[in-house]
């Protein structure tokens, strides 16, 4: 093999309109909880939430997701995107998607308003899922990663086709089950077949290789591979058949199966020859400490402990919220300081060498302005978690607005790393 | 190595990796430098610290230019080697302690 990662890079073009939507998207979620901190503080399947947990799991996470894979596929499976053309349709379908299908739930339009905003959105992801596919095809590099970012693959479409299901089942009810059992099997094949998976295939490759960490026993991730993907299956099954038992089998596995990648991840940490966390690590290792609080809430909300009967839903809005806005939504600001600048140098920079004043890709950010966002999301990440706890609608508008001008600084870095112009050589 | 071997070394000393923020010699990537004078030609082995490094092809690039600025009447080939594979046994002292720090 001599072969250059960067050779097969896709055109920018394809990847930096997916961190901009993704940015813009998050920036008008925060807003939606200043103005509507009710959300938060009522059952969890209320039509607010239900728009707010959309949009951000479409618009902003699996939106930011697909443009880093973009560039990302090429490193981890050492072949060209199949299709950059597939990979813009599908920005174009899930963009529109990740706006009306929201808009439906906030105006409560059951129907065929929400059908075609969802049908958008299996379109969109489809096409993705058939170019990841399609190139995986291409790619005789075998590997663990590899192997963790297809599964996820597949477990997304099979998330937004059952939330296809469910969006028609609302409307014209034909599944026996009730709607949040349906919901809790839609959630949970999204978070864990979807999000944590296609986190660990990316970030096992990824995070060794930026704290340059040698030697890691990959075993841990063949066990994390097995323990989520069985206990996934076995819970979404048992939630269909109304299995207790199962369920508690399943989320013990899936548990067991973080803990392994964990333990991958603490390693690579511990044996890492860069020690410096720069800011973009530093988010990055919050993230991996919030990730604490849902996976010990959920044997809260599992075992419904008495003397928490009173907190229980409080603490199931929460353990949403730990996952998305916490863990998830600081891993991927955190990694956009990692990778984005990246992809911008070296478009910029790609043949110029010699020519022009070349920076370092960190220098294309405010680090300053990274650092206070840093801070800003962590201190509007607890203050939203207390509102939540106490239901106090004040509080969680609080925690909107520190997040709303935590997530306005990170837009500025991102369009100040978007539109980096290069210095002449005087 | 010859002196004027040693010289190129030295000169690629001013090639930083733009992830690690460490020279490419002290990080142990420069495997090789042949210079051979009557065919007017060096060639240079690099490896990278991860066969998925997307920085390679700037690295590449920076390298050639830098050579060629010193050896303008040189041809100049950079060669991508994958073995033996980079450890961490191949960072420099100076290597190790500015990846501590940095």
């Amino acid at each position: 093999m001599n072969q250059i990662a960067s050779q097969n890079a896709p055109s920018p073009k394809v990847v930096i309109p997916h961190f901009v939507f993704g940015g813009m998207t998050w920036l008008a979620v925060t807003t939606l909880i200043i103005f509507n901190p009710e959300a938060f503080t009522q059952h969890f399947f209320n039509p607010l939430l239900l728009s707010i947990t959309h949009l951000l799991a479409l618009g902003w996470i699996t939106m930011v997701i697909f443009g880093a894979l973009y560039q990302l596929i090429p490193v981890i499976m050492e072949v060209k995107l199949y299709s950059e053309k597939m990979a813009i349709f599908s920005f174009i379908l899930l963009g529109l998607g990740a706006i009306l299908l929201p808009f439906s739930f906030w105006n409560s339009q059951l129907g065929s308003f929400m059908y075609v905003s969802a049908t958008i959105i299996v379109i969109g992801i489809g096409l993705f899922v058939a170019n990841i596919l399609f190139t995986a095809l291409q790619s005789t590099k075998k590997s663990i990663e590899k192997i963790f970012i297809l599964t996820a693959v597949i477990w997304l479409l099979f998330t937004v086709l059952a939330g296809l299901t469910l969006a028609i089942n609302l409307a014209h009810p034909f599944l026996e089950l009730s709607h949040l059992e349906l919901l809790k099997l839609h959630a949970h094949a999204g978070v864990v077949g979807w999000f944590i998976q296609l986190i660990i295939g990316v970030s096992s490759r990824l995070l060794p290789m930026f704290m340059v960490s040698h030697n890691l026993n990959t075993k841990k991730l063949t066990f994390a591979y097995f323990f989520i993907n069985i206990g996934l299956v076995i819970g979404i099954v048992s939630l269909f058949i109304e299995q207790a038992n199962g369920v508690i089998t399943s989320v013990f596995a899936v548990v067991f199966g973080i803990f392994c990648y964990l333990s991958f991840i603490y390693e690579a940490y511990k044996k890492r020859v860069k020690k410096h966390l720069d800011i973009g690590m530093k988010q990055t290792a919050i993230s991996y400490i919030i990730l604490i609080l849902p996976l010990s809430l959920i044997f809260i909300l599992l075992f419904k402990f008495e003397i928490l009967e009173t907190l229980t839903l409080p603490l199931a809005v929460a353990y949403g919220s730990t996952i998305f806005i916490g863990f998830i939504t600081s891993l991927i600001m955190g990694q956009t300081y990692k990778t984005l600048p990246f992809i911008v140098w070296l478009k910029v920079y790609r043949n110029q060498v010699g020519k022009v004043k070349m920076p370092l890709p960190k220098d294309l950010y405010s680090e300053k302005v990274a650092t206070i966002q840093l801070w800003l999301f962590a201190l509007g990440f607890v203050t939203l978690l207390v509102g939540i706890t106490f239901t106090t609608n004040n509080i969680v508008r609080a925690s909107g607005i520190l997040l709303f001008i935590a997530v306005a600084l990170y837009n500025f870095n991102i369009l100040k790393i978007v539109f980096h112009q290069p210095k002449k050589i005087e | 190595m010859n002196t004027e071997e040693e010289k190129i070394l030295q000169l690629l000393k001013g090639v930083v990796d733009p992830e690690l923020m460490v020279n490419i010699v002290d990080l142990g990537l420069v495997y090789d430098v042949r210079v051979n004078e009557s065919e007017k030609k060096i060639d240079v082995d690099l490896t990278l610290t991860s066969p998925g490094c997307p920085m390679g092809e700037l690295i590449i690039e920076d390298m050639k230019q830098l050579i060629t600025v010193n050896y303008a009447d040189y041809k100049v080939s950079v060669n991508l080697v994958w073995e033996p594979m980079w450890t961490l046994e191949r960072l420099t002292e100076k290597g190790k302690a500015a990846l501590g720090k940095n």
